[in-house]
């Protein structure tokens, strides 16, 4: 599970362009949105093509994201379930 | 000639006609710039080029101009110009879809694939609530650019224009000229389109 | 005054306004679900033009395959407008102005050969379109998303104001590509079916294919029964690069510019930009009770045609013309129970007007917005 949560903020730092930050600055139990790392809508969007396309997880609804982009503890363990590939 | 007009070229910035020290070129050039003269906006970062080029050269006009910073503004036009469009960013997504068995459309990289954006990434940045516009020429024309610009000013709630050429061929190839024109400076096209085409030789 | 001289529209509903506003008004769309087309992953529903019906009238008008669609139905849709107007467009006091998104962006995919690259740039797609007229002038593009076709008209508003030009001849168009349908679904903002603008059970928007061209002209004496440009505006949220201001900032600003000292009262509607997105339409809503017109009706046309992006804005001012010169306000297809918070006057109904003057309201990505009234036989 570390091991992903790790993977999983490195590709975050990269698809979503958050230069000058390593996964260490991030705290996997804050908020993606809002107060913590800041993320907007587009942020979202591009988080749900990472999961197809990393993960092989197709989510149908995109308001569903709101729960699953909690946090990174909280995506790498919806990962972890659904994961395809 | 304008007060405040900068150039951003892939190996070069000038900001009322002098030189901006600078070691890197293209992409790097504008990181650089970036860095050295604004530093507290990530959002630069997830833009593409044309708007990273725009923002850094529309940074370095306002604090050339030294105006109170990001107060709501209604009085200021944000106006540009170019040949390529959102071409680089229209390849960038294009490149996420070229492909059948590795088709995964980026939003990021579609948000972009639209001239416009970069007026409102300026808009954004100084709450400017004003007119902003994108308009794409066969060729960079002067006197064409000077007429949309003054016509702009029809729009009586319109007193300043952050205007010019901004034009980006891909990530490492650009070209801004922008500046900065008050309502009433310019009488007209002749003289604005003359200087206009003084910032494109220097 | 700036006055509309002429006008056409190219769609999947006719090639002519006529024929267009006559299958609006009957309730008739070309909304389809296209599943597997273009090899796209997923089903989408769209206003396509079946594109093998217009070649008769591309050959009749010498329109040839040294163009693209895209150029075909620009040309197409100028050639039917310019021959109403009677005017020469050869002319150095016509100027042309393209309204458009996307223009050829097709032409980037890889296995698009046939014609050069360099007509992906809107310039010289334009160009193409000035040359069939051997017009001199450089044409204006306006690209600024989906306001695009407001914008024009604003430009040509302004062009006309001074003695240089005559005549503006405003042509808007976009056509649908896996390149626009694939970056609208990587939004979310797709409707998997027919659109429904304000409508509680709104899920997106659809896309479509049009072509549109209005041509003005300036008149110091206006007619009663002609119809002027008055005023424009074009305003920024100052919020966010794709999600409209949540106070729709940028719409009542440019609301309250068109407006000025204009009555309400005679005012017959407000034709909305209704994507029928969740975020678009609440935030329409929230503008237009912001700038006192909540008792005004609204209508939007978007589940007729879908969003024809670059082609929207002038589509739907030349119907929304139209519609007042036969005494109508254009029921809003797809509309059923209000899904807005602030009140809106809507209806899926056409309903009787008798008033001379409307608002065509627009947004776009960019935090972009744009209003222009338009008012018959002129503000008095």
């Amino acid at each position: 599970m570390e091991e992903l949560i790790y993977k999983l903020k490195q590709e975050i730092i990269e698809v979503l362009n958050l230069e000058d930050m390593t996964p260490e600055d991030i705290d996997e139990n804050a908020s993606l949105f809002g107060e913590g790392l800041g993320l907007d809508s587009i942020d979202a969007l591009e988080l749900i093509v990472l999961m197809e396309k990393n993960y092989g997880i197709k989510l149908e609804d995109p308001s569903k994201g709101k729960e699953i982009f909690k946090s990174v503890a909280v995506m790498a363990d919806y990962i972890q379930k659904n994961r395809t590939k | 000639m304008m007060r405040h007009y900068v150039t951003i070229q892939p190996d070069l910035a000038m900001l009322d006609g002098k030189f901006l020290e600078s070691k890197e070129i293209g992409s790097a050039l504008l990181v650089e710039l970036y860095r050295n003269h604004i530093g507290d906006y990530p959002k630069f970062f997830k833009m593409d080029a044309l708007c990273r080029v725009g923002f850094v050269a529309s940074e370095l006009l306002l604090q050339a101009e030294n105006n109170v910073r990001f107060e709501p503004c209604d009085d200021r036009a944000v106006i540009f110009f170019n040949q390529s469009g959102s071409l680089n960013a229209d390849t960038h997504y294009q490149a996420t879809i070229q492909d059948p068995g590795n088709f995964f459309p980026s939003p990021a990289a579609f948000v972009y694939t639209l001239p416009n954006i970069v007026t409102g990434e300026i808009a954004i940045r100084n709450k400017y609530y004003g007119e902003t516009s994108f308009i794409v020429l066969e060729q960079a024309d002067s006197a064409v650019m000077a007429r949309q610009l003054l016509n702009a000013f029809l729009d009586s709630a319109t007193q300043s224009i952050i205007g010019g050429w901004i034009n980006c061929d891909d990530d490492e190839h650009f070209d801004a000229r922008l500046f900065i024109i008050e309502r009433n400076e310019y009488a007209d096209v002749e003289t604005l389109a003359k200087d206009i085409e003084t910032i494109k030789i220097q | 005054m700036i006055v509309r001289i002429a006008d056409n529209i190219v769609s999947p509903l006719g090639t002519t306004s006529e024929a267009n506003y006559l299958a609006v008004k009957s309730g008739k769309s070309e909304l389809k679900r296209y599943e597997g087309k273009w090899n796209l992953p997923e089903p989408f529903v769209a206003s396509l033009i079946d594109r093998p019906s217009l070649d008769d009238e591309f050959a009749a008008h010498n329109i040839d395959d040294r163009y693209t669609f895209f150029e075909k139905v620009v040309i197409l849709s100028s050639c039917k407008a310019l021959a109403n107007a009677k005017i020469d467009a050869s002319s150095e006091k016509v100027l042309f102005i393209l309204s458009t998104t996307k223009g050829n962006v097709h032409l980037l995919d890889a296995n698009e050969t046939g014609f050069p690259k360099e007509r992906v740039l809107l310039g010289q797609a334009a160009r193409q379109l000035t040359d069939f007229f051997h017009n001199p002038n450089q044409p204006i593009v306006v690209s600024n998303a989906c306001i695009s076709g407001v914008c024009a008209q604003i430009e040509a508003i302004r062009n006309l104001q001074g003695n240089r030009f005559e005549y503006v001849v405003v042509v808007g168009a976009d056509v649908q590509s896996p390149f626009i349908v694939s970056g609208f679904q990587s939004f979310k903002a797709l409707s998997v079916e027919p659109c429904k603008p304000f409508d509680a059970d709104r899920t997106g928007l659809n896309l479509g294919d049009a072509a549109a061209t209005i041509i003005y002209a300036r008149r110091d004496a206006v007619m009663a029964d002609e119809w002027v440009a008055c005023r424009g505006a074009i305003r920024n949220d100052a919020n966010h690069i794709s999600g409209p201001s949540r106070v729709g900032e940028g719409s009542f600003r440019a609301l309250k510019a068109v407006l000025g000292d204009f009555s309400r009262d005679e005012i017959a509607f407000i034709n909305a930009h209704g994507t029928a997105t969740p975020y678009n339409d609440e935030m329409e809503s929230i503008a237009i009770e912001r700038a006192g017109l909540s008792s005004v009706p609204v209508n939007a046309l978007k589940g007729y045609f879908g969003h024809t992006m670059g082609a929207a804005g002038v589509l739907e001012s030349i119907l929304s013309m139209k519609a007042i010169d036969d005494h109508t306000i254009l029921a809003t297809r797809g509309y059923n129970n209000i899904g807005v918070s602030h009140p809106l006057v809507l209806s899926n109904q056409n309903c009787p007007t008798e008033k001379r003057a409307f608002i065509k309201l627009l947004s776009g990505f960019g935090g972009c917005n744009a209003a222009l009234l338009f008012v018959k036989g002129g503000q008095q």
